[in-house]
């Protein structure tokens, strides 16, 4: 907030001085009720959130976060550990349920629909918004049935045939296909790390969702795995909106369109990922990229 | 550097002595566990075998039936006993006095005349023949032609007298003594005489007791660990239902059995001594085992398995059976198995409901009266004869038997479905 507030201090002293007195508006339109720096606005949301608050117990986790997600448009979020960033990912398929002691205030709107609304149920919620966790987990199944667990139980497929074809298409769409379709009756764990976790990416392909969320998914992966899962993602752009939480900037600035500057559970900037990288706004931002923490 | 080298002696003489500790636990568990083996084995394999003695028996009609005669009423009230004694008077037709026939007659067990009523009513056509059939020695014989009785004794303090020796020795002679393979050991129940007894009524009643308290923990263990560890809200009621279970674990055996007597038998009124009492009161037991190995079990399934099934959209429920379960039922299995084991081997409680009664038939269910087997060694060892000795050794091994393979079951279980992440 200090920041915020010396900031605009010093866009009034320009405003006086009389010169880039747009550039000065613009960044005054920007600072919402929050405190975020930057547009959190886009024309075409898949998912809004307003307001949103978490807290674990008595404990507040992330504070007065409104973050609006693009469709087709990879959004990461970025900033040091502990500062809420996966945490507001597992709000947006309410994989938080799962925690008992937390809470999560606000609105997270998907499609007019708000998700933590009594009514809807979180079965069809995870199914339109699929998740990929930083270590790979594939159930210790077969490949085929890692792929055609989701369509079974939500009886996306009529039979056996079309369950075949969803899952070549998903471990297609994965670019994992090439290497499995041989032994697709071998155990999933059996692959190496990066093939699990394309093998994750397809089982959340499997069940169409609208959404993708990542939680560094390459975190656990050697260098080329990762390059092959960040070429993956911007493919899957297409099709798919994607939120990835990383650790690594040039990750970020690889894959993202969006990016979200988090820092002790405020969403402190966000911006494209090109403005973000080159021209940050806050000081938080400009020192967490230029690395003077992290 | 100096120094540093100088605390290195130091530090490798504590690892060494540390190391040269734990084999010595080690080494002397081995120890003991040989020696309960080894003094097991030692009195118990006799027993596997048992002194048999050939009659040549005359199926004389006036005892048993004329020749012809078929129905079994008739031939099972024929005079067997009398049969044996005839034919032990025709082998030694020295013997006259009252008091040495009696001594005489002692040598045959008293199952020989049954055994002979048995193959009677089988082949009535025998009725008027001669043939020679092995029959079982008595308990005090046996116990001489193994070399348990001391004939460096006095005559008076010895079971088997000086004439009876020479009698053994006459028949020895002619080859009418041998020792065969004890199966009656194993197909009979209990019996007040040794060399009639055998384990099958209790290996059968543990069988039942085993059934019924499978029957019931395994269901309500699983039921419960699932509960606990998956749905119920972790508070203090949750916590102190953990504590509660974690105690009854420790609780003795014979508070069970007491339990047992007092609900089950006085105030349900069933019946004392059957094997769904015993069951009943096992899986009381049991059941904290089970839960306890059972919530391990969930817990070790790692927490990323139920992430990835909630996160496709796997409800709860689907998490649990689809993927939980199936990863954890090893372990339950194993803590289930171990759970039986336990039960197998109690026998406590079972003294409480009435199990420790004398039961010469075999059950042939569940509500039939019926012993178990640490119960019918506990009933051995506490009999006088020399042969109960060897036969309660022998029934030890058998109930280790059981035990062993059960706990190599469960290792088998655990390594054949153990995943690796």
């Amino acid at each position: 907030m200090d920041e915020v507030i010396n900031r605009n201090s010093t866009i009034a002293r320009e405003l006086k001085a009389g010169s880039g007195a747009e550039v000065g508006m613009q960044v005054l339109n920007d600072s919402q009720s929050s405190g975020t720096v930057g547009d959190i606005y886009v024309d075409d949301p898949r998912m809004t959130c307003r307001n949103v608050n978490v807290y674990y117990g008595d404990k507040q986790a992330i504070f007065d976060i409104d973050l609006d997600i693009a469709k087709h448009q990879v959004i990461s979020m970025i900033g040091p550990s502990g500062c809420g960033k996966s945490t507001f990912l597992r709000c947006l398929n309410r994989m938080n349920d799962t925690i008992d002691i937390c809470k999560v205030t606000g609105q997270i709107k998907m499609e007019g629909q708000d998700i933590y609304d009594g009514g809807l149920d979180v079965v069809p919620l995870r199914a339109s918004v699929g998740m990929v966790f930083q270590k790979p987990n594939p159930f210790p199944k077969s490949i085929y049935d890692n792929i055609g667990y989701g369509p079974r139980i939500h009886g996306l497929n009529d039979d056996k045939d079309h369950l075949d074809e969803i899952v070549e298409t998903s471990l297609k769409k994965a670019g994992l296909w090439e290497e499995v379709k041989d032994r697709l009756d071998q155990p999933g764990t059996g692959l190496s790390g990066g093939q699990q976790q394309r093998l994750c990416i397809a089982r959340a392909i499997a069940v169409s969702p609208e959404v993708i969320l990542m939680d560094e998914p390459c975190s656990a992966l050697d260098p080329i795995a990762t390059a092959k899962i960040e070429e993956l993602i911007d493919e899957l752009r297409e099709n798919y909106t994607i939120a990835i939480v990383t650790h690594s900037m040039q990750q970020a600035a690889r894959v993202s369109q969006r990016t979200a500057y988090f820092h002790l559970g405020k969403l402190i900037e966000v911006g494209e990922t090109d403005q973000i990288f080159t021209a940050p706004r806050h000081r938080l931002t400009e020192d967490y990229i230029t690395g003077r923490f992290g | 550097m100096t120094r540093v080298e100088k605390s290195l002696a130091r530090r490798y003489r504590q690892e060494r002595n540390f190391k040269r500790l734990g084999l010595g636990a080690i080494l002397l568990g081995l120890l003991f566990v040989s020696f309960l083996f080894i003094s097991i084995f030692a009195n118990g394999y006799t027993a596997f075998q048992q002194t048999f003695i050939k009659l040549d028996v005359f199926y004389d009609p006036e005892m048993i039936a004329p020749v012809g005669e078929t129905d079994p009423d008739v031939l099972s009230a024929g005079n067997y006993g009398g049969l044996v004694k005839a034919t032990m008077r025709e082998l030694f037709p020295s013997v006259t006095s009252r008091r040495d026939k009696k001594k005489l007659y002692g040598l045959i067990s008293t199952g020989a005349r049954f055994q002979i009523r048995e193959r009677v009513m089988q082949d009535p056509s025998v009725i008027g023949q001669r043939e020679s059939i092995w029959v079982p020695a008595d308990d005090d014989v046996d116990m001489l032609i193994k070399g348990h009785i001391d004939l460096n004794l006095p005559e008076s303090d010895r079971r088997i007298k000086d004439d009876q020796l020479s009698w053994i020795q006459g028949m020895q002679e002619e080859g009418r003594v041998e020792k065969r393979f004890n199966t009656t050991f194993f197909t009979a129940g209990d019996s007040r005489e040794p060399e009639l007894s055998g384990i099958k009524g209790a290996a059968v009643g543990s069988f039942f007791t085993l059934l019924i308290c499978l029957a019931i923990s395994f269901p309500v263990g699983v039921a419960a660990a699932v509960y606990l560890e998956e749905v119920a809200p972790k508070n203090r009621w949750t916590d102190l239902i953990e504590v509660n279970i974690n105690n009854l674990a420790a609780v003795p055996s014979i508070v069970f059995g007491l339990l047992g007597l007092a609900v089950f038998i006085n105030f349900f009124g069933l019946p004392r001594s059957v094997p769904l009492v015993g069951g009943l009161v096992l899986a009381l037991m049991t059941l904290p085992t089970i839960i306890i190995a059972s919530r391990a079990a969930l817990k070790s399934v790692p927490p990323s398995i139920r992430e990835a099934a909630l996160g496709v959209g796997a409800s709860p429920m689907q998490t649990i059976t689809h993927h939980v379960l199936p990863l954890a039922l090893p372990g339950m299995l194993t803590g289930t198995i171990i759970g039986m084991a336990q039960a197998l081997g109690e026998t406590a409680p079972l003294l409480m409901i009435g199990m420790v009664a004398f039961i010469v038939d075999i059950p042939g269910g569940a509500m039939d009266p019926s012993a178990v087997l640490p119960v019918q060694i506990y009933l051995w060892a506490d009999s006088p004869e020399r042969a109960f000795v060897e036969r309660t050794s022998a029934a030890i091994m058998v109930l280790l038997a059981f035990l062993i393979s059960m706990n190599l079951l469960a290792v088998w279980l655990r390594k054949k479905f153990e995943r690796r992440w």
